[in-house]
């Protein structure tokens, strides 16, 4: 399933954002091979959401590439030419995303929820698509939930419906923004379940989170960001055992002080 | 009182031409409406998505159609048309009378009027539109037109139907001043009875109830509407 091709399934360089005044991005340089699990912490405003959010082009950042398996994009800025904004529909092709509040859409069902896409934008047959979605829905737990709406389940079931609908992308990469943090404390082991599986089956992803113990168990990498740039870049045990930045240690303290 | 004879359906009653005229006050409302509907849509967009003038038009046609009488607009349309058109006509090379139908004047100006407060409502309805939906939209590589089609109008859809009902209401009563332009509906067909009859009472009485009729009908088919699309929004029941 998992297609190992040459080259990063993903990566970034130079990336930078600003809203208004306020550069939010200063240069992020940052690459994921397949298979990488990278979570990326750091206090809210750090920027960890917004880089996640410039991958798919939610955000278009002012500076910087991106690059998604063979496509690649520079932007400058404001709105995107329609020859990048073609460029950046087929990288968005090659990605799932998971939203903090799930996003699914309240006037489809759940199997319909994950097989839009397949059918309206990959043009996959309807047969194909639902047998596929059905494989899926049952992977996250789901299977019986197939006619349900939205609005009638609960937050993690809904954010298990979202994370069958991103792997109903056959995506090179998954790109997950703090996927638990709207969730009621009893509803997050479930989610993080599903990710954790995926995590065993060599998915790539990229995971924006304040999981710090489920970031320590999952990851193959971790990132912590400050004020927009990247401090602290390495293995579980490096960044959480023995991070080499102060703003990195004051932060994982206050973290697990809070946590324990 | 009047002999409520003079509404059946015999050779001597009225009936009939007022059935007709009810058809008729349906048809230009309908016209009309739709008409609005496709003005509406596109001023609602070129207020969302449109450049610096798109907005500007947009703005300027909402501002002018809220100021203005509606009974000046339909003066506008079909006297008003009838001499532009007469002077194109003239201009070609044809040869007169020139004459533009109340129907289409009404169905125009009407629809202009309509098409005003439409957008209003259409751009309030996509605005109510959870934003993270189209993102999502986005997210999986829809372009602007599948995005507009399987994510945006379905759910706009929902929250414009209620208020789309009344912009329709008022269609109907607005189509009542076409009458001035000749057209034989409803309002006009009662007055010529009234007049001919001399049982004003009983006519506008009758006329009030076909108006009643339409708009009644026409409250449960938008009502059917809104359950429908209501579905997955609310309970299961749906």
């Amino acid at each position: 399933m998992i297609t190992a091709s040459i080259g990063p399934a993903l990566s970034l360089s130079g990336l930078r954002k600003s809203f208004g005044h306020n550069e939010v991005l200063r240069g992020i340089d940052l690459s994921a091979r397949d298979g990488d699990v990278i979570s990326m912490i750091g206090a809210s405003g750090s920027g960890k959401s917004t880089l996640l959010r410039c991958i798919p082009m939610l955000e278009i950042p002012d500076a910087g590439t991106i690059a998604v398996g063979e496509d690649s994009l520079s932007p400058k800025g404001g709105r995107l030419t329609r020859t990048e904004d073609a460029i950046a529909r087929r990288m968005r092709g090659h990605l799932g995303f998971v939203f903090q509040n799930f996003n699914l859409w309240p006037h489809r069902t759940v199997l319909e929820n994950v097989i839009e896409a397949p059918l309206f934008v990959q043009g996959r047959s309807r047969a194909e698509a639902v047998d596929e979605a059905l494989a899926l829905l049952e992977k996250v737990g789901l299977a019986e939930k197939r006619d349900a709406w939205p609005a009638h389940l609960s937050g993690g079931q809904q954010q298990r419906v979202a994370i069958a609908r991103a792997l109903a992308q056959h995506p090179r990469a998954i790109l997950f923004d703090e996927p638990t943090s709207a969730l009621d404390p009893e509803l997050v082991g479930e989610v993080l379940k599903v990710i954790r599986r995926l995590a065993e089956e060599g998915r790539t992803m990229l995971i924006v989170t304040h999981e710090m113990g489920f970031a320590r168990e999952v990851s193959s990498r971790v990132v912590f960001l400050h004020q927009g740039r990247i401090e602290e870049d390495g293995t579980p045990a490096e960044v959480f055992g023995a991070p080499k930045s102060e703003r990195a240690r004051a932060f994982l303290a206050s973290h697990f002080d809070r946590n324990r | 009182m009047g002999d409520i004879g003079l509404l059946g359906f015999g050779p001597d009653g009225w009936g009939l031409v007022l059935f007709r005229a009810g058809l008729m006050t349906l048809a230009v409302s309908v016209a009309a409406f739709l008409c609005g509907l496709v003005l509406g849509t596109l001023v609602a967009w070129a207020r969302v998505g449109g450049n610096r003038v798109m907005r500007a038009l947009a703005e300027a046609y909402t501002v002018v159609l809220r100021g203005v009488p509606d009974i000046l607009v339909i003066y506008l349309f079909y006297f008003g048309g009838r001499q532009v058109v007469a002077a194109i006509g003239t201009a070609l090379g044809f040869a007169g009378p020139f004459d533009i139908s109340g129907f289409v004047a009404g169905m125009l100006a009407i629809g202009l009027i309509s098409g005003a407060s439409q957008s209003e409502v259409l751009r309030g309805a996509y605005q109510a539109v959870p934003r993270g939906t189209i993102e999502a939209g986005r997210v999986v590589g829809m372009g602007r037109f599948t995005l507009f089609r399987r994510v945006i109008a379905p759910q706009a859809m929902v929250t414009a139907l209620p208020a789309m009902g009344n912009q329709w209401q008022s269609v109907i009563k607005e189509s009542a001043l076409v009458s001035v332009t000749g057209l034989v509906e409803t309002m006009r067909q009662v007055s010529v009875a009234a007049g001919t009859t001399q049982e004003h009472f009983l006519f506008y009485a009758a006329g009030a109830v076909i108006y009643l009729i339409i708009t009644t009908l026409s409250d449960q088919v938008f009502r059917l509407a809104e359950r429908r699309s209501l579905r997955g929004h609310q309970g299961a029941g749906y």
